[in-house]
């Protein structure tokens, strides 16, 4: 449970003849971590890949591109395609498709292209619609020079009595800013230049021929006409989608089993004749292999077995081994690290720790009520398994608050039983005294933690203390594990020794025990302390005191959640809500739900994020270095296919 | 002698909620900044390497301790 998955080392050995019999006797078992192989000097090299692989991934390539063109996602399979018939009808299948789709995408394009050039020639033709000229006649002259543009908001008239001045010589037409200008062509350059006067901006004629009108109608309706063409073509690519994507999901998948199998050999160490593959394998399934590649082979490959030593170190592949109900805590373990295999995994831990925080700083029976809704309504919408174990977490941490929400007598944000003179939501529920705590205040039932400030916020420290101390003791095994009990006693139990010495001088302080005893621990300590962690230890000592009182938190985010719903609930009933029923009710109401559905929000961030901080920065920094390797067994789950 | 009389007439109670104030709100601000440029160089590693985001939260939090001990001192106040 506090470990990860036992492994245990698996060497196989064979002549090259069985090298394809073994990938697939292993990859079919899908148990085995492969473990890549560093070419040195030595005198094994890297394998080379099998037969076909070059031509699998042409093929691969060319369906990665189909469901790209179609838009193919990944899902839930509507049906499984055997692989034998699959392979068998692959090659032709594919070769239609791909004709297929060459054809209708060149149909396609050729028609989006014609689109482009069309609606060119609309735009360029528009201004000039309304002149009374045929194409024609704008072009195709041999001493006659045509200017055409716009020129803004002048008159006809303005721009020939300009023009005047030059030659009288010309011909203008003009509509709606364009101008048309005809002029012999020795004159063409002193024209525009009266003509930049006007803000003369050319326009380009395309050369065509017929009125501009009766081009732009027909060019319009051509452009509709390819529209619906369009249209039909994407309705033919969609059937062509539901026609293939059983067949493509299905060819990729066998292909990328196919890949992986024929390039599993670059991850082996091979001689001229001979192949090495090594690998880890959960020590329970290591018979499962030494049957599978024997029965495979007929027994002339070699399967031998190591323990895990400590050389091994970070090159063990960590599979987590937590009962199915931690297992979702597992996924806030990942946010940080995964452990390596000689560590501790600290996921049972966290279980408990994790959620106790949370309800610890929430704790209000209303609140837990709707986050619990909340995820059960998710659970019931989301199918996806990314967001299963963080839904899990979410309601561990609901129980939680549940249960602490019924020790504090909270109920968003109102009290449930009545302190003093204050009523509480439960008429007749008073609160109990049970004893005095510090500061003069008094320890009751339930627990009202706006009255009780001063010894929740020592009670938190000291849960911190507590949970540091558990950080130190899984701390002290890692280490002992790692580097022997005497680092361990060193690194970590020096702490423990600098705790002692602590209790030792406050008591001596108080006069129970001689001051000079506490003073020898706390050197002894500290000798131990710089000799186990070196100059980091002493840098390290204010820690102690910061990091209990960062449990502090505890107290302090969970006031201000108290504060916050109880300020809504003053606004919308004290303030808000009028003696009779009337519109005010509605804005008190109306107060009401938005302040609390902020809470609510507010209240899975706030005790969440504080709560892991407890547990990344205050507990895992004790013990917990993470990084190990993920378990990734050489094999493939089908989805689409069956053998 | 007229400033000892302005003395005397303030509010022991509201110094201290003063006080209090202010020691929250000083090392609110304080830590504040101090994980301001933390947090985006963690986010700009956590852009580049997704795994860092366990050692991220921890280097931005790191400053959280400030308003902590002011908040304890707060409540000490009171």
């Amino acid at each position: 449970m506090l470990a990860p998955k036992a492994m245990c080392k698996v060497t196989i050995l064979g002549h090259k003849d069985v090298l394809e019999n073994t990938i697939e006797a292993i990859h079919t078992i899908n148990n085995v971590h492969i473990q890549e192989f560093i070419e040195a000097d030595g005198y094994c090299k890297i394998g080379k890949p099998l037969a076909g692989a070059a031509d699998h991934s042409k093929k691969l390539v060319k369906l990665r591109s189909m469901m790209n063109f179609f838009g193919i996602k990944k899902s839930a399979p509507t049906k499984t395609s055997h692989v034998d018939t699959l392979e068998s009808e692959l090659d032709e299948r594919l070769d239609k498709l791909d004709s297929e789709v060459t054809q209708i995408t060149a149909e396609k394009s050729a028609l989006e292209a014609e689109i482009i050039s069309l609606t060119q020639i609309v735009s360029e033709l528009t201004p000039i619609s309304n002149i009374p000229l045929d194409l024609g006649l704008y072009h195709g002259y041999e001493f006659i020079s045509v200017l055409v543009g716009r020129v803004g908001r002048h008159t006809e008239a303005e721009i020939s009595t300009t023009l005047n001045a030059v030659t009288r010589d010309f011909e203008i037409f003009m509509d709606n800013g364009v101008i048309a200008l005809f002029v012999k062509n020795e004159l063409v350059g002193a024209c525009a230049e009266k003509l930049a006067g006007f803000g003369f901006e050319e326009i380009q004629i395309p050369s065509l021929e017929g009125n501009p009108k009766d081009i732009i109608d027909s060019s319009s309706k051509r452009i509709n006409v390819i529209n619906h063409e369009l249209v039909a073509h994407n309705a033919d690519i969609e059937s062509m989608k539901a026609q293939y994507i059983d067949f493509v999901l299905a060819s990729e998948e066998m292909l990328s089993i196919d890949i992986q199998k024929a390039e599993a050999p670059l991850y082996f160490a091979t001689t001229e004749h001979t192949f090495t593959i090594e690998g880890w394998v959960p020590e329970n399934e290591y018979h499962d292999v030494e049957n599978a590649v024997a029965k495979a082979t007929n027994n002339r490959a070699y399967v031998i077995m190591d323990k895990v030593g400590k050389k091994d170190g970070n090159k063990v592949p960590v599979e987590y081994n937590n009962p199915k109900i931690t297992q979702p805590l597992q996924e806030i373990l990942n946010l940080y690290a995964r452990p390596r295999y000689f560590e501790i995994d600290p996921t049972s831990i966290i279980f408990i720790t994790f959620p106790l925080f949370y309800g610890m700083i929430l704790g209000d029976i209303g609140y837990a009520m709707i986050l619990l809704g909340l995820v059960f309504g998710l659970k019931k919408l989301i199918k996806s398994e990314a967001a299963k174990p963080l839904l899990n977490v979410l309601m561990y941490c609901q129980i939680s608050t549940l249960i602490f929400g019924v020790l504090y007598g909270e109920f968003l944000g109102f009290p449930l039983a009545s302190l003093h003179e204050e009523p509480g939501l439960i008429p007749g529920f008073a609160t109990i005294n049970l004893f005095s705590g510090l500061a003069g205040e008094m320890v009751t039932f339930p627990v009202h933690r706006t009255h009780l400030i001063m010894t929740l916020m020592v009670f938190t420290a000291l849960i911190g203390v507590i949970h540091i101390n558990l950080g130190y003791l899984l701390g002290f095994i890692n280490e002992s594990r790692k580097h022997g009990t005497t680092a361990a006693i060193f690194e970590k139990g020096s702490w423990f020794a600098i705790e002692i010495a602590i209790v030792l001088i406050v008591l001596g302080a108080l006069g129970t025990i001689p001051l000079s005893i506490g003073v020898v621990a706390f050197v002894i300590a500290f000798v131990m302390l710089v000799k186990g962690e070196g100059i980091r230890g002493p840098i390290e000592l204010p820690a102690l005191l910061s990091n209990s009182l960062s449990y502090t938190r505890i107290l302090a985010v969970g006031l201000s959640s108290i504060y916050i719903a109880s300020t809504v609930n003053l606004i919308a009933f004290k303030m808000l809500m009028p003696e009779k029923f009337g519109v005010l009710s509605i804005v008190a109401i109306i107060v009401f739900i938005a302040g609390h559905t902020l809470n609510t929000v507010l209240s899975i961030i706030a005790p969440g994020l504080h709560s892991l901080r407890l547990q990344y920065v205050e507990f895992f920094t004790k013990f917990y270095e993470g990084g190990g390797k993920k378990y990734n067994p050489f094999g493939y789950k089908r989805i689409y296919t069956e053998e | 002698m007229v400033d000892t009389a302005a003395f005397v007439m303030m509010d022991p109670a509201g110094l201290k909620a003063i006080g209090a104030g202010l020691a929250v709100g000083l090392t609110g601000l304080a830590s504040g900044i101090a994980e301001k440029d933390i947090g985006t160089a963690a986010i700009g590693a956590m852009a580049e390497k997704e795994e860092l985001f366990g050692k991220g939260l921890i280097l931005t939090v790191i400053p959280e301790t400030i308003v902590i001990f002011g908040l304890v001192v707060a409540l000490l106040i009171k």
